[in-house]
């Protein structure tokens, strides 16, 4: 009965906007009589740009600083555990803190690095804000599942010969799969949701990100709000989402609690 | 140890190796020889340096000074790779994501060895160290046995010119560490080439390795075979460190005595003591027995408690222990090392 309850309230919000994005508007507004419609679909995919457009741009942007993040973030964090344990310990209190920082006071800044660099309406240039503030989470979570790998996998593959890169490639990687997939899921779904930057880099309107396409949805009328409109492209927007989380949640599970089963 | 054939010395050879890690000391000036064929065990309490002098060889660690020659030439600066070592870990370090063959592949694969050639050796070695059937298996789905004898095989396939163990049966339960303590013994022999075997465990250094070599604080205390270093220690440290139940020690003015429990005798309290013999009176606190021995705890007042090992019990409480003179090991109490005039036990 509890877990109905959790499950419920949970869910609710979700089953909600299923059920108001195939309501007629004049249902969801309380003037008009009942049914099922999916014109709020129709009118989303048929737009201009079509709503595709934005789902296909946040998730450019999503597998690409994600393939960033990583691609610092992996490195980053190898190095970390294997340099002196002191050298280490600061470094990665420096990561924490900037893992803290609240993002918001950088917003102004990072515009006016966008404007100077000409960096306005270039997708894949968000990125590049993404890819940075995603990093510090990203090293310190692959930075414990590094720590978790025994050494002596890494020395055993040094006496048979390997390089850095094949250790890296052939011992080392593998078995940081679980943890490099949750850390990957982490970014991937922070340049899906983020707002702010996407909204101030980005003002053409064939390229804007999910988040910012949805807030023209909502303020596209002063006089009314298009509930239904609104509420298909929160399900559009989230069903990739929960797509990869059913795909993955084996390895975002087992990779969020790393090194909780160890002391 | 004489260094005068060296220059020739096919095996591996420690010149004054030592390692330090800021103020401290993990290997002191450790010198010695092990022969093609030949088992060395680094025998010694955990913080020893025995394992310490393992990495050094493998390479995991760089020395402070020293060196290390293997077959002729000097290998102190070359990276782990080109030293041609094989080395068993303590806890195998197997790869937990590859199957059994992939992890002995692996290493030939990546150095670009034929494709025939992997899969001869493969089969010679899986099938030397019966893991044929296991080929697809991972090592979490192994037994102890089974991971350690993956381990070797391993080992085994890189053809290594020095083979290292570290440890290598301390994951496994008494019982099996028994039984393969020979088998282990046949199959590094038949290797030919120098075998350095760490461990803390008396037992499988005098059971497998043709000299042993104690360590204590980084330093060589004694090298030698099982039997010289049990009858002839150089000081207390090896004395107390070999042999089961330990040594008993009694203090004698600013000497101790060192008596082997199994070179003690027990008789009735009082009796006459023979010519060439020593006695102290005790009380009998416990025995311990075990089938075949009984190890009998006796409390002699001003000296302490004294272990003797017996082959049949004695009956009373109030007994005299008494000794050969010459069966005494004496050393200095204050720095432990061996007194001259103490001369090694003859065997009997």
């Amino acid at each position: 009965m509890a877990r109905l309850l959790l499950l419920l309230w949970s869910l609710g919000p979700m089953l909600w906007q299923l059920y108001s994005s195939l309501r007629p508007s004049a249902a969801l507004s309380g003037t008009g009589a009942g049914g099922w419609t999916l014109e709020h679909y129709r009118q989303l995919l048929q737009g201009d740009p079509p709503f595709l457009t934005y789902l296909l741009n946040s998730a450019v942007v999503g597998i690409c600083s994600t393939a960033l993040t990583l691609a610092l973030a992996v490195p980053c964090a190898y190095a970390l555990t294997r340099i002196g344990r002191r050298q280490a310990r600061s470094l990665t209190l420096l990561v924490a803190t900037a893992a803290g920082f609240p993002a918001v006071l950088l917003f102004l800044a990072l515009l006016e690095l966008a404007r100077d660099w000409h960096l306005a309406n270039q997708l894949l240039a968000l990125s590049l804000p993404y890819a940075g503030l995603c990093l510090p989470l990203a090293i310190l979570l692959l930075q414990a599942a590094f720590a978790d790998i025994p050494i002596e996998l890494e020395e055993a593959a040094l006496i048979e010969g390997m390089g850095l890169w094949q250790r890296l490639r052939w011992v080392l990687l593998p078995l940081m799969a679980p943890a490099m997939a949750s850390s990957a899921l982490l970014v991937f779904l922070f340049s899906w949701n983020e707002y702010p930057i996407a909204l101030t880099w980005l003002s053409r309107t064939d390229l804007l990100t999910l988040a910012p396409a949805m807030a023209r949805i909502a303020g596209s009328s002063v006089f009314t709000i298009p509930y239904g409109a609104f509420a298909a492209a929160t399900v559009l927007g989230s069903a990739p989402l929960i797509l990869l989380m059913l795909l993955f949640q084996k390895q975002i599970i087992s990779g969020l609690t790393q090194g909780a089963m160890k002391g | 140890m004489n260094h005068s054939g060296s220059a020739t010395f096919n095996g591996l050879e420690l010149r004054a190796l030592s390692r330090r890690v800021g103020s401290h000391t993990l290997v002191d000036q450790l010198s010695l020889q092990v022969a093609p064929g030949e088992i060395l065990a680094l025998l010694g309490p955990s913080g020893c340096g025995k394992s310490s002098t393992l990495r050094l060889i493998a390479g995991l660690d760089s020395a402070s000074s020293g060196e290390i020659r293997l077959g002729g030439r000097s290998i102190t600066g070359l990276p782990p790779a080109e030293r041609q070592v094989a080395m068993v870990f303590q806890s195998y370090a197997l790869f937990p994501h590859l199957s059994v063959e992939r992890n002995l592949s692996l290493g030939m694969e990546l150095r670009g060895v034929a494709r025939a050639e992997i899969k001869r050796e493969l089969d010679q070695v899986l099938t030397l160290m019966q893991l044929d059937g296991l080929r697809q298996r991972k090592p979490a789905e192994l037994s102890g046995g089974q991971r350690q004898r993956m381990a070797l095989a391993r080992a085994l396939i890189r053809r290594p010119a020095l083979f290292l163990l570290d440890e290598p049966m301390s994951n496994l339960d008494a019982q099996l560490r028994d039984n393969l303590r020979a088998e282990l013994r046949t199959l590094l022999r038949s290797t030919g080439v120098p075998v350095v075997y760490v461990t803390h465990d008396q037992h499988e250094a005098m059971g497998l390795a043709d000299r042993i070599a104690v360590l204590r604080e980084g330093r060589l205390q004694q090298l030698g075979t099982a039997e010289t270093l049990y009858r002839d220690p150089a000081n207390r440290f090896v004395a107390r460190f070999l042999g089961s139940p330990s040594i008993n020690l009694i203090e004698r003015g600013n000497e101790q005595l060192g008596l082997r429990p199994e070179r003690l005798e027990l008789v009735e309290a009082g009796s006459p003591v023979p010519q060439g013999w020593e006695a102290l009176e005790g009380q009998l606190s416990h025995r311990e027995w075990l089938g075949d021995r009984v190890i009998s705890h006796l409390t002699c007042p001003g000296h302490g408690n004294l272990k003797v090992l017996s082959n049949t019990p004695t009956s009373g409480e109030a007994l005299q222990v008494r000794w050969r003179k010459a069966d005494a090991l004496r050393f200095e109490a204050r720095s432990g090392e061996r007194l001259p005039g103490s001369r090694p036990d003859q065997p009997s």
